[in-house]
């Protein structure tokens, strides 16, 4: 079926392949639920309904279209086939899992058997497994709750307007909330409203309906009663419809609605994880494997040096916890969340936090055309007469073409005149741009154009009274008005049209030249098609204007007009003058391309839009850039067929719908690889998700822009889902991962920026948390091999983990770019990890050597200091250890009580935390670049870094002097000279990796910058 | 230069760089240590305040601070009475009078450096007699481990500088934990008299200044403990600067341990 469009235009922007994508839906939708064949039959049966007669209807659904249901009836059904709304989907927040909660358990099994064995065993195990246990609980807490504020927002955000509906039941009319409709309801629409379900229509009124939301195309359709059998009568839930009233009986509420049927599809389709997971996992492998067999080896050495099994297993949890850095499952999400933060305010809505990170690695966006890259809204673009095409802006000043000529006051006039649409009332304060028009996209842009050019068009009309109208159908494919003119003295009716370009022409004998009406020859008729050729060359939609002054003798004053009869000439009109429109390009849209282009990302169009609209478009904002051609240009200009250009040449391709059905999965991977430039145009909402399948085989990290329901499959698919903010339906804002606020092609750029920015500083967060691993493992290590009394005890390193590192760790978040992000190529999802091994390298095995260096320091200095020199630790463990030694002999000869020993050895753990702290002072200062000279950073930029260092200091000194007293914290009051000692080997960190940075910015490319560049 | 060729210089010089790098950390951190341990003396730790209390300790030391006698299984008290005749012999009159100083009681035994190192510094005679009958010289019962009376040894721990007793007289008392372990307890007498603790043992000078000290003793000989039943002891030591109630530390100025005659 044919579908009638408002104004016809030459770029055939719309053939109605709607009901074909609806079965392309279907059929996807039948492999999905091969099982549900049953349901899927009745589903068939119930899109036939548009076949049934009205009795038919009434009989199907027990209702009366004067009457309506009766409330009960309503209550009924509501309750029986639930609201009318589509159930939203599932959220599953993906909580990265440590093997804390193994730790816990393990040392509440160690404390079982220590109770066995010895009723009197000290209750250390069971602190340890109880905040173990916790840390898991709140981390997983934690990040359940972050997930769910961010659920929160886009919840409130699709509650903001809620829909009412005018419904006829118990034969009065009443206005319901739109989710308390039922099937067999009788509603009534007026123009502007959104349909609230799959109505079958009873009468219309002018009634046309966008189904943009449903196809992707701007233009409206006329929906008439007459033909009943059109496949577009029953009306789709969510189109709006812009003019008319209508009224029609509910077919089918919620998620079985055609809107809630693609829903359903979309949520069938796999998400993919995301690039962040996908690293966090990669990394969380790298810290189990090195904890696990570092664990494992050491519980064998322990276990053949003769320790007590039991004590092996201790040595392992210790060694497990001391590497598995427990803060940062809270500290990625907060980062995350802060940027999400951060993006919200420009006006990117992120709805599932990973999906920060995934717009930074995207490596090709599919973007929607109508809304994202273009303004969707119709606007005046160029005017062609008296021979000439004239640029018509109407957001700058006006006169830039001749107004003078008086072709142009008679193309004017019927711009003005034949045309329905008018401005809502009360706006008069509004911009004329910006003020909300009953009527359908084209005839918007003609009153809008008219009203900013030539002033008060509801004046001009009054003045120019209409006595007879013939409204644009389908079979005619114009539109007529006939008019009283405005000089008192010209008592002559005016007939206008306007129309398709070449009907109008054939119903022209004259053509008005610089106000001159003059007989179309040959020549001006060629005239006339190269500027019709030349304006839809350039994807407009173009319009063709014509009038004929009605002899005054052959109607009179009281003639009465009959447009059933057509008593009036409708041929040998005045040809006057061709205006064409178009849906122009966001302004900061080639910007945002430019810059994608320079951040190595592919922007890749794909429209339901004409090929020739979409190139034109799509050329006016960069995604092909202006010297770049097709095959087809390559052809066009060498004059040669199609078939004989290279390929090679071309580095731009526009491929319709009908192409891509007829590739090959392999074809299209050529088609993706080798051109740079992409268009797809003419496309279906599956053909949608075959390019981004395609994308993703290029291992490419592929966002997708969408505002329609028939985007919604492609947009879960993608890697990352845009949906529009302003224009886009809930489905797919439901299906998406971020939110458009301003729909605004730009904002992508912004979120691009953000996302590559958080996973450089994830990279810095990461080596800084990962640093102090080695320092609270070795520790352990010496422990076992050495025999000294424990340097660092578990509840203490917790507190590094959990307590002093938090607050540094997130500030690097904070942290700007190094260098222009927006200007390197987009990350490789499997070469560019985010922990890879120099930053694994240099963080264990340089800094975090150091680190432990400069915490045994102080260790020693603390034991030193108090009596035992280090000589006298080596082997000291068992006796130390021992509860029945009380008289321990120092290097002095004095002797120790077991508690005054437990007391050096928390004044030890205390020690060597200060120690880690200091350093990792240091470690956060080196941490702020990567490659650049904290210098050529600025020590002072970002303040949250110094908030994070003075937290550090502050929790350390309230653990030690605030709660160095309550004994199951292992803390207690350090010297506070105790406090400076690690500060040479904090300095040295610093100077180190100064030295590190300087020789990278010196030999790039050396093997010092491969191995030492993280 | 192949590709083989450059991944080997590139190896070597990675190996040569943590060779250079580990060095380097090897001796920055010698270094620091180094000079930590200059500000710590030889002869003095810097710090005590750790030990303003001293702990007291009996002997024989066991595992679980339990003195569990046998009487007729000689093997379960032959290790006691091995680890005291090791532990009392520098107490030997002979040792003692060859390397220590006889010194007047009563008062501390001070030996100040006035600006000259004074050293070594001498000890004050504790002969091994002065423990009387637990003293083991001569004694067929071996400490009284074969009668069942056993004589356990207290010992106050070493503490550099510290006065103990504060200028005033202080001794050993021991009493049972709780009232049955009191009567389970029975009689007992202590060597030196009272369980008096001489200030001319003090103060201690350490290890390395003090080099022949020996450490004051106090020996309880039980007479008639409850055979077959596990007595708690607990002694303490009064003095007047030594504080034996600290909740935390249960061996400051005290020490507890149980008691157990087996008799068939």
């Amino acid at each position: 079926a044919r579908r009638g469009t408002g104004t016809e235009d030459v770029g055939k922007t719309d053939t109605g392949d709607g009901k074909e994508k609806y079965r392309g839906l279907k059929d996807k939708r039948l492999e999905l639920k091969k099982n549900h064949q049953k349901e899927e039959l009745k589903k068939e049966v119930d899109l036939e309904d548009h076949k049934l007669s009205i009795k038919e209807l009434e009989r199907k659904y027990g209702t009366n279209i004067v009457t309506g249901l009766s409330s009960t009836q309503a209550a009924e059904l509501l309750a029986r086939n639930g609201p009318n709304a589509l159930t939203p989907p599932k959220e599953t927040p993906e909580i990265v899992k440590f093997p804390q909660a193994d730790g816990a358990i393990l040392c509440w099994i160690a404390y079982g058997i220590q109770y066995f064995n010895d009723k009197s065993s000290s209750l250390d195990s069971v602190y340890l497994g109880c905040v173990l246990a916790l840390v898991v609980i709140l981390t997983g807490i934690f990040a359940y709750y972050q997930e769910a504020k961010s659920t929160n927002i886009m919840a409130s955000f699709s509650k903001m307007i809620p829909q009412q509906a005018l419904v006829i039941r118990d034969s009065e009319k009443k206005t319901v909330p739109a989710e308390q409709l039922v099937v067999g309801d009788i509603v009534e629409i007026k123009g502007g409203d959104k349909i609230p379900a799959d109505i079958r229509l009873l009468s219309t009124q002018g009634c046309k309906v966008d189904n943009s939301s449903l196809t992707g195309n701007l233009t409206p359709s006329l929906r008439t009663h007459d033909n009943p059998l059109e496949a577009e009568n029953p009306w789709n839930k969510m189109s709006t419809s812009p003019v008319g009233t209508a009224t029609g009986m509910v077919i089918n509420t919620g998620d079985r609605t055609i809107i809630g049927q693609i829903a359903s599809l979309a949520s069938g389709v796999g998400h993919e994880k995301t690039p962040i997971a996908i690293e966090i996992e990669h990394f969380v492998h790298i810290v189990a494997g090195v904890a696990v067999s570092i664990g494992i080896l050491f519980f064998i050495i322990a276990v053949s040096m003769k320790y007590y099994v039991l004590d092996s297993i201790i040595f392992l949890i210790g060694i497990i916890v001391a590497n598995v850095p427990e803060g940062l499952l809270a500290t990625v999400t907060v980062t995350l969340s802060l940027t999400a933060k951060r993006m919200a305010k420009k006006n990117c809505l992120v709805k599932n936090l990973e999906a920060v990170e995934t717009l930074g690695s995207t490596s090709i966006i599919c973007s929607d055309k109508t809304g994202t890259l273009t303004q969707n809204r119709m606007t005046v673009a160029h005017l062609w007469f008296d021979n000439q095409i004239f640029v018509a802006d109407t957001s700058e000043d006006h006169s830039i073409f001749d107004q003078s000529s008086g072709t142009w006051a008679s193309l004017s006039k019927i711009i003005t005149l034949c045309n329905r649409a008018e401005f809502r009332p009360g706006q008069e304060s509004v911009p004329i741009m910006k003020k909300v028009v009953v009527g359908d996209a084209s005839e918007t842009a003609l009153l809008k154009f008219s009203e900013v050019i030539l002033g008060d068009v509801m004046e001009i009309r009054k003045r120019n009274r209409k006595v007879a109208e013939i409204p644009f159908n389908s079979t005619n494919k114009f539109q007529l008005s006939i008019h009283e003119t405005d000089d008192p003295s010209d008592k002559r009716f005016l007939m206008v049209m306007k129309g398709a370009p070449e009907r109008v022409l054939e119903k022209c004998s004259t053509i008005m030249v610089n106000g001159q009406e003059q007989p179309l020859d040959d020549s001006t008729a060629e005239a006339f098609h190269t500027a019709y050729m030349e304006l839809g060359g350039l994807g407009e939609r173009v319009l063709g204007f014509c009038h004929l002054y009605l002899p005054a003798d052959k109607f009179p004053e009281t003639y009465s007009f009959d447009v059933d009869t057509v008593n009036f000439p409708t041929s040998n009109l005045c040809f006057v003058g061709l205006l064409s429109m178009i849906d122009p390009p966001r302004s900061t849209v080639p910007d945002a391309v430019t810059k994608c282009r320079s951040a190595g990302i592919k922007v890749i169009m794909v429209t339901g839009d004409h090929p020739i609209t979409a190139k034109a478009i799509a050329k006016s904002v960069g995604i092909i850039s202006a010297n770049s051609e097709t095959v087809e240009d390559i052809a066009k200009r060498l004059n040669i067929p199609v078939e004989q250009v290279s390929k090679r040449d071309a580095k731009a391709a526009v491929v319709t719908g009908m192409e891509l059905k007829d590739m090959s999965p392999e074809q299209l991977d050529e088609l993706l690889t080798d051109y740079s430039e992409i268009v797809f145009a003419r496309t279906s909402p599956q053909q949608k998700l075959i390019i981004v399948e395609g994308c993703q085989r290029q291992d490419a990290v592929v966002a997708v822009t969408g505002d329609g329901v028939n985007d919604s499959p492609a947009l879960k698919k993608a890697d990352i889902g845009i949906a529009m903010g302003i224009a886009g339906s809930d489905a797919a804002k439901n299906a998406a991962d971020m939110v458009l606020l301003d729909d605004n092609f730009a904002s992508i750029v912004t979120g691009v920026e953000e996302g590559r920015l958080i996973f450089d500083n994830l990279k810095k967060t990461i080596a800084y948390t990962l640093t102090k691993n080695i320092a609270e493992l070795c520790p352990f290590l010496i422990y076992i091999i050495a025999g000294l009394p424990l340097p660092i005890g578990t509840i203490t390193i917790l507190f590094i983990d959990l307590g002093t590192d938090i607050i540094p760790s997130i500030a690097l978040a904070y942290e700007k770019a190094e260098s222009d992000i927006m200007n390197r190529k987009p990350r490789h999802k499997k070469k560019d990890r985010l922990v890879n091994a120099p930053l694994a390298i240099y963080s264990y095995l340089h800094i975090g050597l150091m680190q432990a260096l400069g915490a045994f320091v102080v260790y020693f200095t603390v034991y030193a200091q108090e009596g035992f020199r280090p000589s006298a630790l080596i082997n000291l463990r068992v006796e130390w250890e021992k509860d029945s030694v009380n008289d321990l002999e120092d290097s002095y000869g004095q002797e120790w009580t077991q508690y005054q020993r437990k007391y050096l050895e928390w004044t030890g753990y205390t020690a060597f935390f200060v120690g880690i702290m200091i350093q990792q002072i240091a470690d956060l200062i080196i941490r702020k670049t990567r490659r650049n000279s904290i210098f050529q950073q600025g020590l002072f930029r970002n303040k949250v870094i110094w908030v994070g260092i003075a937290s550090q200091i502050i929790i350390a000194l309230i653990l030690s002097y605030g709660l160095g007293s309550v004994s199951a914290l292992n803390f207690t009051m350090l010297r506070p000279q105790y406090w400076f000692v690690a500060v040479p080997h904090a300095i040295l960190i610093w100077v180190y990796d100064e030295v590190r940075k300087l020789f990278i910015r010196l030999y790039p490319g050396s093997w010092w910058d491969k191995n030492m560049y993280y | 230069m192949s590709q083989a060729e450059g991944g080997v210089i590139t190896s070597a010089f990675i190996l040569l760089f943590y060779l250079v790098f580990y060095g380097f950390l090897t001796a920055m951190f010698t270094l620091t240590m180094w000079v930590m341990l200059q500000t710590v003396s030889d002869h003095t730790p810097k710090y005590q305040d750790r030990l303003a209390t001293p702990g007291l300790m009996i002997r024989p030391k066991t595992e679980n601070l339990d003195v569990i006698v046998n009487v007729s299984d000689t093997e379960s008290w032959d290790q006691h009475v091995q680890k005291l005749n090791k532990f009392l012999e520098p107490y030997n009159d002979s040792i003692q009078a060859q390397k220590n100083d006889v010194c007047r009681p009563g008062r501390y035994y001070e030996q100040p450096d006035n600006g000259v190192l004074n050293y070594p510094k001498r000890a004050c005679q504790f002969n091994r007699t002065q423990l009387g009958d637990c003293s083991g010289i001569g004694d067929p019962t071996h400490y009284g481990y074969s009668t069942g009376q056993p004589c356990v040894f207290i010992k106050m721990n070493r503490v550099i500088n510290f006065y103990a007793g504060a200028n005033q007289s202080m001794n050993v008392t021991c009493v049972g934990k709780r009232d049955e372990d009191a009567e389970n307890l029975g009689s007992f007498v202590m060597f030196p008299a009272n369980g008096n603790i001489d200030l001319m043992y003090f103060p201690y000078y350490g290890k390395k200044f003090h080099v022949n000290y020996t450490q004051p003793l106090v020996a309880v000989k039980f007479l008639n403990v409850t055979p077959n039943v596990e007595v708690n002891v607990e002694c303490r030591i009064n003095a007047a600067n030594i504080a034996t109630d600290d909740e935390r530390d249960k061996f400051a100025g005290r020490v507890a341990f149980k008691l157990r005659i087996n008799k068939t």
